[in-house]
């Protein structure tokens, strides 16, 4: 083949173009630790690697979901837990209660029972982040409301919220809703923590009962009647407390279960768009050799000219 | 015989001829960075001999013509395949500017608000994607916490985002339309002034060549030049004339007829802003098959329109399936019937100002009424895994992710094409350059060549004189 004057040259253009192209693409994998970065770079990775941080990102929200409602389990199950101690002391006054104590006694146990009803509607009351956790999706009313009478005796505790419980995503297509409802004497849906009639739970009234008939001296009624019904009260409320761990167990294991594929997604679409590191090394190493031994050779060949041996 | 006078005149010729040798080197070494110049070769044939007692007597040598070193089929073959290169070179250009438009891109090292680690190492995408995947988690962060305001602030924000991301991508897309018509009626007229040269450089090589056997060597090369100019631009037919001329087409319509040119070319709106070329004086819509012109076209036509309808489609269903759930809520104030979303494609898609400036009104709750019911929260949340019949059956970022390999896939191949087509063309370059270049080693060997041969033409008139001299002696 004939060489003309700007074989060469030409030649040389195209060559060091070419390699600084591939020096200048190498030296952005090994800047970014990405072989894919843009859409023309490898579209099925892209398209593949789009999907995947799109579904790591809903793991992450499904985690922060899952600590937003661990908050409110955790809450949940502190109010649940105090209910119960009340119930337990509404139990011991109830069997404290026999035929050999005296009126004052009794009164002393009333008076003691008037303030567990207190702070069981207190702790029912309870509330996350502005929101009560007892009144169903009417969560900025509080779940009760109590009356008193001119002695400061409890008359009344009225439930205020609905039967209906919030449920929130914890992972694609799963919810959980972590509330618990104050009521429910619908016969179906979620259990009432304080009252449900399918179980006989009815707290509140039955503390009433049991305060009214220790100030009457009713103690064949105690012994009857409150020191049963404060039993399936107690049920209840550990029915509650099983229900409660169940969710928060269910929301470790799914969150357990999100890092797990978090890991497995960053695996993924390292595979997808990361460089190998060692491999863009040594390429970009041989492809700045090249750009070397040809700017050296080239500029030799270019340097030497007939013209340097003619006179 | 020639006799001493007739040999001082051969040695006159002699030195003529090896002039003609030297001026047609300094002419090729001048020229030796010319685009588009072809090397000289000065033709010397012996002069015509004349009968003698001893023979036929030779009478030296003349210069009788200059020669281009062309290889027409060469010639040919590049012009063809440099619009084979325009066009896939202008439809790069095109899909770049529309993935640059895009805006999608994969960040490995993406940190989250303030500094913070993106989502787990896995990184952040940039562009609709990003905003997409944020809104429809905002909605399931309202889902956990249906009461916060934060939480209310965080789906307005990033509602806002993504329809800003939606108006920007459809904004750029609409004007890198706008400058794809511009570059085409750039082409056009670029076309139009090629067609104008080459028609006047066929009237001069005609008026040149006319009667002669010579050659007008460098208009010819400033002629294929042109020709190779203008199919850059668009694919042509040449035909060569027997005068010297060539006449030029496209799509099989005539536009230079020896150095006339008989119609030119035009841009015309096809409608909906599809800018298209036809000739001016016919009115013919030309079919282009090559060239810039018709990598424009073809970017802009089919994979950019693919791509805006695609997130045009993509905004109009997010739009109408985020509408229709989030109308059916109630707000935390007890209203309902309120649209999230405003709009209807992706140009003018936004957030519903009233929800905008009382996030109170998002419509999260499935009852009025009970502010802690997410129900319709939730099922804003799970719009992100339904499939869609009109993204044919799936997710909206399972869509926009086909849309973005799509335009990865289309840009892809033709850096590849255009890689192999480069590749074809330095080919016939090289070997173009290896028949028709100007060698400065042959320049300088031939230069010495006729140097010399001039010199030794000078030393035979010398040698002559001084036999004319010695026979002008013999008389005293």
């Amino acid at each position: 083949m004939r060489v003309t004057a700007n074989t060469f040259p030409n030649s040389l253009l195209q060559q060091l173009n070419s390699l600084s192209q591939r020096q200048n693409k190498l030296q952005n994998q090994a800047a970014t630790g990405q072989r894919v970065q843009l859409p023309e770079d490898d579209p099925v990775a892209m398209h593949r690697v789009l999907d995947l941080q799109a579904e790591g990102k809903a793991v992450n929200q499904y985690q922060r979901n899952i600590a937003r409602l661990q908050e409110v389990a955790t809450d949940s199950f502190t109010s649940i837990k105090a209910l119960k101690t009340v119930s337990d002391r509404a139990r011991e006054i109830s069997i404290s209660a026999d035929g050999l104590k005296s009126q004052d006694e009794l009164n002393i146990f009333a008076n003691e029972v008037t303030q567990l009803i207190k702070r069981a509607v207190h702790t029912v009351n309870a509330k996350n982040q502005g929101d009560y956790l007892f009144s169903g999706t009417l969560s900025d009313q509080a779940a009760y409301v109590m009356t008193t009478d001119a002695n400061g005796n409890v008359t009344g505790v009225t439930y205020q919220g609905n039967t209906t419980l919030a449920e929130s995503e914890i992972a694609s297509g799963v919810t959980l809703g972590p509330y618990t409802i104050g009521e429910n004497n619908s016969g179906s849906g979620p259990r009432g923590l304080i009252t449900d009639n399918r179980v006989g739970a009815d707290f509140f009234n039955h503390l009433i009962s049991l305060q009214n008939n220790l100030l009457a001296g009713n103690v064949a009624a105690i012994e009857t009647t409150d020191r049963a019904n404060l039993s399936q009260d107690e049920d209840n409320f550990l029915y509650h407390l099983g229900t409660n761990g169940a969710i928060q167990s269910r929301l470790e294991t799914t969150n357990a279960i999100a890092d797990q594929r978090t890991d497995t997604l960053e695996v993924l679409v390292s595979k997808e768009a990361d460089a190998d590191l060692a491999e863009t090394l040594v390429r970009l190493n041989q492809t700045q050799t090249a750009y070397q031994a040809a700017l050296q050779s080239a500029g030799k060949i270019l340097g030497s000219s007939l013209l340097d041996y003619l006179r | 015989m020639l006799g001493l006078f007739g040999t001082l005149s051969m040695a006159n010729r002699s030195l003529q001829t090896q002039r003609a040798g030297t001026e047609v080197a300094g002419h090729n070494l001048a020229n030796v960075n010319t685009p588009g110049y072809s090397r000289q070769r000065v033709d010397i044939d012996t002069s015509i001999a004349i009968p003698s007692e001893m023979g036929p007597q030779g009478t030296g040598a003349d210069a009788v013509g200059i020669q281009q070193i062309r290889d027409v089929l060469l010639d040919r073959q590049i012009v063809t395949e440099t619009s084979v290169r325009g066009a896939y070179e202008a439809k790069q250009k095109a899909l770049q500017l529309g993935q640059a438009a895009l805006g999608q891109q994969i960040d490995r090292q993406a940190t989250g608000a303030a500094g913070s680690a993106a989502a787990s190492g896995i990184g952040g995408q940039h562009g609709i994607a990003e905003e997409m995947s944020d809104l429809f988690n905002a909605f399931r962060g309202l889902a956990a916490s249906a009461t916060s305001m934060p939480a209310r602030q965080e789906v307005i924000k990033t509602a806002q985002d993504l329809a800003t991301q939606f108006n920007q991508v459809s904004t750029r897309l609409a004007n890198l339309r706008t400058s794809l018509n511009d570059s085409l009626a750039s082409d056009v007229a670029q076309a139009n002034l090629a067609l104008s040269d080459i028609a006047k450089l066929n009237e001069q090589i005609v008026a040149v060549e006319i009667g002669t056997p010579a050659k007008a060597n460098d208009l010819r090369d400033a002629r294929q030049k042109r020709i190779e100019d203008l199919a850059k631009l668009v694919n042509i037919t040449t035909t060569a004339n027997p005068n010297g001329s060539v006449d030029i087409a496209i799509d099989g319509v005539p536009l230079v007829v020896g150095p006339i040119v008989q119609d030119t070319l035009e841009t015309y709106d096809a409608g909906g802003g599809q800018f298209l070329v036809r000739t001016v004086t016919g009115g013919t819509t030309l079919n282009l098959t090559g060239g810039t012109m018709q990598g424009t076209i073809d970017a802009r036509d089919n994979d950019l329109t693919t791509l805006q309808t695609s997130i045009d489609t993509l905004a109009a269903t997010l739009i109408s399936e985020v509408n229709t759930v989030h109308g059916a809520g109630f707000g935390r104030n007890g209203t309902s019937g309120e649209a999230f979303f405003t709009g209807a494609t992706a140009a003018d898609i936004g957030v519903n100002t009233n929800l905008a400036n009382d996030p109170w009104m998002i419509q999260a709750g499935g009852v009025a009424g009970a502010p802690g019911d997410n129900t319709v929260a939730v099922q804003l949340g799970q719009l992100a895994d339904v499939n869609h019949a009109a993204l044919s059956n799936q997710t909206f970022q399972e869509n926009y992710g086909q849309s973005v390999a799509a335009l990865g896939q289309a840009l892809n191949g033709t850096n590849t094409q255009l890689t192999n087509q480069q590749l074809v063309e330095n080919m016939l370059l090289r070997q173009r350059d290896s028949v028709s270049g100007v060698s400065l080693d042959e320049e300088m060997t031939d230069l010495i060549k006729f140097q010399r041969a001039f010199e030794a033409s000078a030393k035979l008139i010398v040698t002559v004189d001084e036999l004319l001299q010695t026979v002008l002696s013999l008389k005293r």
